[in-house]
């Protein structure tokens, strides 16, 4: 497959940044001798404050900042032994608003780095349109031009745009934030799903903790005078912040966010709580909520034991409020199940919308919080339009 | 009314006599000399202002400065600056100088503000995908400023294709004869006529840049692509 192909185990890319300042005329000082590793194959997030140094260090490692002490390196070589338009042609580059050339179609966009590096246009448009069906783009759209495009796929195409000579490293500074929360989550989602298959070393620049704990393998948190305060991966980070700064960046409800971190996979749910629709009334009795379900065990609504007086499919339903899938969804996401449940209780689905079972509670927080890093439920959880995962989208875009 | 009428006439059978179009004092020889001054003006002007404004507008690096001059330089009486430097030399050459003055300005600005207005986003994406400085200019900035570019060369061209009437001024020809001739014999059929053909040939030219401007510039920075 040209473009895209498989990640060459042999090759080790490797971000080394070795004392980085970068110190302007006037004084100001952007990076103040950071010192950090970007793994290869990982997604090390950049976050911090505003002027904290974030972008200056993403920047320095394409040579599009040059730093004024200390050296980045890429697989030991540092990086000034390169020149720069030959060294940024290897390297993947999206930035916030996408960037798009508005006086190029998409293909044409798509395919500016192959156009650069003389391959043939027929390869390089061929390879465009691998990559928009990639990004989740109709490849009907690679005629027509950016404005013509909304706002979350232009960010789509400045992703293919990075993809498109098949970079082993790509920086990304901000790329979702200039999108509304649903297309950004969805934009995460699908960017995680797509690093799954690709395993570049990915730096990534956000403002966003949220995002940085969705996303990042590793986070890095710099403060205001370019100061790198702590490397961690994002559970250590939540649980064990370095200083005061950090804590108050992650925010006051770090431990609600750690439950993102916690598989739902662990909880253990009641069945003992639902009902098919055709359960005969008395079966009910003496249950405060009980959740009714249809023949294929797809949930229809709760409804109050003591309540019920005839035949449970004439009975008056609250709705079901929130579900989760078992598995896929984190404990984060089953906690606001529950809060939005009448009953109070979290509806547990499989991957084909059928009910598993019922929780809440206190059982909802005693699973451990800690696991394999990669294996975290939602990080290989593909997106996708239908029935509870939509739903689990607007939840989250709605809680930004 | 009817002496306007009247006039609209006279100069109408002016311009359809076949006197008019032949031999050295006729349309089509005084139309090549007038396009001729035209064309040999804006080449130069726009070789200095698209360099200058290219330069300027690619490193912005002098902007104000280079603004500052082309804005003075369009308060200078172009009439006056024929007549000064036809007394230092008698040529067509002061002649061309005053038209390659009057037409750098619109160019120089017009590139400069396009090259200045492409969007800072989309210029540090090309340098970030490993494209040199001369691939910003020419593959990123020019083309994004184009609808600018054309607007300045299709203001001087104009401005240069009625100005050049005075090169009759000096006895050099083009369709100012006409108008000079008719004020000094007091022949307004000869100035309506001579009117007429400078208006049509800026017309001309307005159209052609029309043209040009469906032609080299991009439908995704007019907005007039299909959506397909």
């Amino acid at each position: 497959m040209t473009g895209v192909a498989a990640p060459d185990e042999d090759v080790n890319r490797l971000i080394t940044f070795e004392g980085v300042t970068k110190r302007y005329p006037d004084g100001t000082v952007a990076l103040d001798d950071v010192s950090l590793e970007c793994p290869t194959g990982q997604i090390t997030v950049f976050v911090g404050t505003s002027g904290g140094g974030k972008t200056t260090a993403l920047r320095t490692i394409n040579r599009m900042v040059e730093p004024t002490g200390g050296r980045v390196l890429i697989d030991g070589q540092d990086v000034r032994e390169r020149k720069p338009a030959e060294l940024r042609r290897g390297i993947g580059y999206v930035i916030q608003h996408a960037g798009l050339f508005p006086h190029r179609t998409i293909e044409d966009n798509i395919a500016t780095v192959p156009y650069l590096l003389r391959w043939n246009k027929k390869k390089a448009r061929d390879t465009a349109r691998q990559l928009m069906e990639r990004v989740g783009l109709d490849a009907g759209m690679a005629k027509r031009y950016p404005f013509q495009l909304s706002g979350g796929q232009q960010q789509r195409v400045g992703v293919a745009r990075a993809l498109a000579a098949d970079p082993p490293i790509m920086l990304m500074d901000e790329p979702f934030s200039a999108v509304d929360p649903v297309v950004r989550a969805e934009l995460q989602d699908e960017f995680l799903r797509l690093q799954d298959e690709l395993h570049k070393t990915i730096v990534f620049v956000t403002h966003d903790i949220d995002e940085a704990i969705k996303l990042g393998d590793r986070i890095a948190v710099f403060r205001t005078g370019g100061e790198l305060v702590q490397v961690a991966a994002p559970e250590d980070l939540l649980a064990h912040p370095a200083d005061d700064f950090v804590a108050g960046f992650v925010g006051q409800n770090r431990g609600i966010r750690s439950l993102s971190f916690a598989d739902t996979a662990e909880l253990s749910l009641r069945d003992d709580l639902v009902r098919p629709v055709t359960a005969a009334p008395a079966d009910t009795a003496g249950l405060d909520w009980v959740l009714v379900v249809d023949e294929a065990r797809h949930p229809l609504g709760w409804v109050r034991g003591p309540e019920v007086t005839g035949p449970l499919a004439d009975a008056a339903l609250a709705p079901v409020g929130g579900t989760f899938q078992v598995g896929a969804d984190s404990v984060r996401g089953a906690l606001d199940a529950a809060v939005l449940s009448p009953a109070g209780l979290a509806v547990g689905v499989d991957g084909g919308g059928a009910v598993v079972g019922v929780t809440g509670g206190a059982e909802l927080l005693a699973v451990p919080t800690h696991g394999e890093h990669h294996r975290r439920p939602g990080k290989e959880h593909p997106v996708d339009t239908a029935g509870a995962d939509s739903a689990s989208a607007v939840r989250d875009g709605a809680s930004d | 009314m009817n002496d306007l009428w009247n006039q609209i006439d006279l100069s109408w059978s002016w311009l359809t006599a076949s006197a008019q179009w032949h031999g050295e004092d006729g349309i089509p020889h005084r139309l090549v000399q007038h396009l001729y001054y035209s064309g040999v003006s804006l080449l130069f002007a726009a070789l200095i202002g698209l360099a200058l404004g290219l330069l300027v507008g690619h490193t912005g690096r002098g902007g104000f400065l280079a603004i500052s001059v082309a804005n003075i330089a369009r308060a200078i009486p172009t009439f006056g600056l024929v007549l000064f430097v036809v007394v230092i030399e008698y040529s067509i050459v002061p002649v061309l100088i005053a038209l390659v003055a009057l037409a750098v300005p619109p160019i120089l600005v017009n590139t400069y503000e396009g090259l200045r207005g492409v969007d800072p986003e989309a210029k540090d994406a090309a340098r970030g995908m490993g494209m040199s400085e001369w691939g910003v200019l020419w593959r990123a900035e020019v083309p994004m400023a184009l609808p600018l570019i054309l607007l300045g060369l299709r203001t001087s061209a104009i401005q240069v294709v009625a100005t050049a009437t005075i090169a009759a001024y000096p006895g050099f020809g083009g369709l100012g004869r006409y108008i000079i001739d008719g004020l000094a014999r007091n022949d307004y059929q000869l100035v309506v006529g001579g009117t007429v053909l400078v208006v049509a040939l800026a017309v001309i030219v307005q159209l052609i840049f029309a043209a040009l401007r469906r032609i080299v510039v991009s439908p995704g920075l007019l907005g007039t692509a299909r959506s397909s």
